[in-house]
């Protein structure tokens, strides 16, 4: 596993890009939000409120799931073990104190939803190439002269399709902010692109999880993203098109 | 763009992503693909293979033991983390003896020094001695501890850098075991 070595300390690179796309990605949205009329410190506070619930509900399952780990180390329920989460109630939890931030707030859902979407996919393009640093995500092998040799085996860089992909969207996206579209579209976008980039570069990854007799997962998720976001896009279109629509986005933006 | 130029490329964009994705199942049904792929020290890739000799004077040999989970953990005796969690592992290895193999690849340190470190600790698990770090080097085991959890299949399920507590070690074998 790469590290970057200071002296004794040796820091893993993949947790280091994952820091690092958490913070360029919320100073992005946080750019995105100004541009968009709302105060940039709405997507730090509503992020670590996310944070927060994520962290302390992540632990506490972990402790019930695991509690008879816990029971003679009790100490380790404080612990600073990074392993030491469940995932999916971490989320969960992030997402719904994010929504009350909004909520309790009362910004408008679709702007900050707008605002979060370039951060994300630049964090993602960041983690991607933390990913291909590290030798996670191994792609396919491949003879191909840009194939890049990891783990003694020429493979696609994966890892690097995926962030150009995540960056040339988030790129595209802020493009689209720029334009003042109705709001929801540059989110709406985002997911697009991202579901599309997912089913077009998964088959060049070679340990994609499957389902169905060899489907790969990623692929159809976000394939089934994709033309969600494209349907809604083309619903929000059709309003956007009906008389008044278009003043009352354009007063939103002014918010 | 018009409704009928949104329901072309809507209708489009499913006809070709079918057929992108059928085109790129992944033979075999996935499972048993890994297997296919090349060793690698990667989530999802079957563990490379070392031979090397144990602290008990054995040859080592990890496809040997195919058909029971692994958890390779390489360490130090200079490395604090390691020493931290080396309890848990040796705890792990009496609850699950015969049912899971724990290995501790001691990573370029003297016989003499490992044997007596690992008496004063009462560590009874199997200990391969990775006296010139090749395998560290095929494992990218850079940082220590490293943690590698093989399934039945020689498949790498997990990987933990930094030391394993009680409770994560339970969460990490749900991925090789039962």
């Amino acid at each position: 596993m790469p590290v970057i070595q200071i002296g004794p300390l040796a820091l893993p690179v993949y947790p280091l890009a994952l820091i690092l796309g958490g913070w360029l990605g919320l100073e992005v949205s946080a750019r995105a939000a100004r541009r968009l009329g709302l105060d940039g410190d709405h997507i730090y506070n509503a992020a670590f409120a996310a944070l927060i619930a994520g962290v302390v509900v992540g632990r506490l399952t972990h402790v019930i799931v695991y509690w008879s780990a816990y029971r003679s180390q009790p100490l380790e329920i404080i612990g600073l073990n990074t392993r030491a989460f469940l995932p999916v109630p971490a989320l969960i939890a992030a997402i719904a104190a994010w929504c009350w931030y909004v909520y309790r707030h009362k910004l408008p859902w679709l702007i900050m939803l707008d605002a979060l979407a370039p951060g994300l996919l630049v964090a993602v393009g960041i983690i991607d190439v933390g990913a291909f640093v590290a030798g996670r995500n191994l792609g396919a092998p491949s003879d191909l002269p840009w194939a890049v040799m990891q783990f003694e085996v020429s493979r696609h860089p994966a890892q690097l399709y995926e962030a150009a992909a995540a960056f040339g969207g988030a790129a595209f996206v802020w493009w689209i902010i720029a334009q003042a579209r109705p709001s929801g579209v540059a989110a709406l976008v985002a997911l697009a692109w991202y579901g599309l980039s997912r089913w077009l570069l998964e088959p060049f990854h070679a340990d994609s999880l499957t389902m169905l007799g060899g489907l790969r997962t990623a692929q159809v998720v976000g394939f089934v993203v994709a033309l969600v976001a494209l349907w809604l896009l083309a619903r929000r279109a059709r309003t956007s098109d009906a008389p008044g629509i278009e003043a009352s986005a354009g007063e939103v933006h002014d918010t | 763009m018009t409704r009928a130029r949104w329901k072309f490329l809507i209708l489009g964009l499913l006809v070709v992503g079918v057929v992108w994705i059928g085109v790129n199942r992944v033979p075999g049904g996935g499972g048993e693909a890994a297997n296919a792929l090349p060793p690698a020290p990667a989530v999802g890739h079957p563990a490379p293979d070392f031979t090397v000799t144990t602290l008990a004077g054995e040859p080592f040999t990890l496809s040997e033991l195919r058909g029971k989970p692994v958890v390779l953990n390489f360490w130090a005796t200079w490395c604090p983390p390691c020493r931290a969690e080396l309890p848990e592992l040796q705890a792990a290895a009496q609850r699950y003896d015969g049912e899971i193999v724990i290995a501790g690849v001691n990573q370029a340190e003297a016989a003499g020094q490992v044997r007596e470190f690992a008496d004063a600790m009462g560590l009874g698990f199997v200990i391969p001695l990775d006296a010139d770090a090749q395998v560290s080097r095929k494992y990218g085991a850079r940082s220590l501890p490293t943690t590698f959890f093989i399934d039945r299949e020689g498949v790498i399920r997990q990987i933990q850098i930094g030391p394993v507590t009680e409770a994560t070690l339970a969460q990490l074998l749900r991925t090789i075991y039962p």
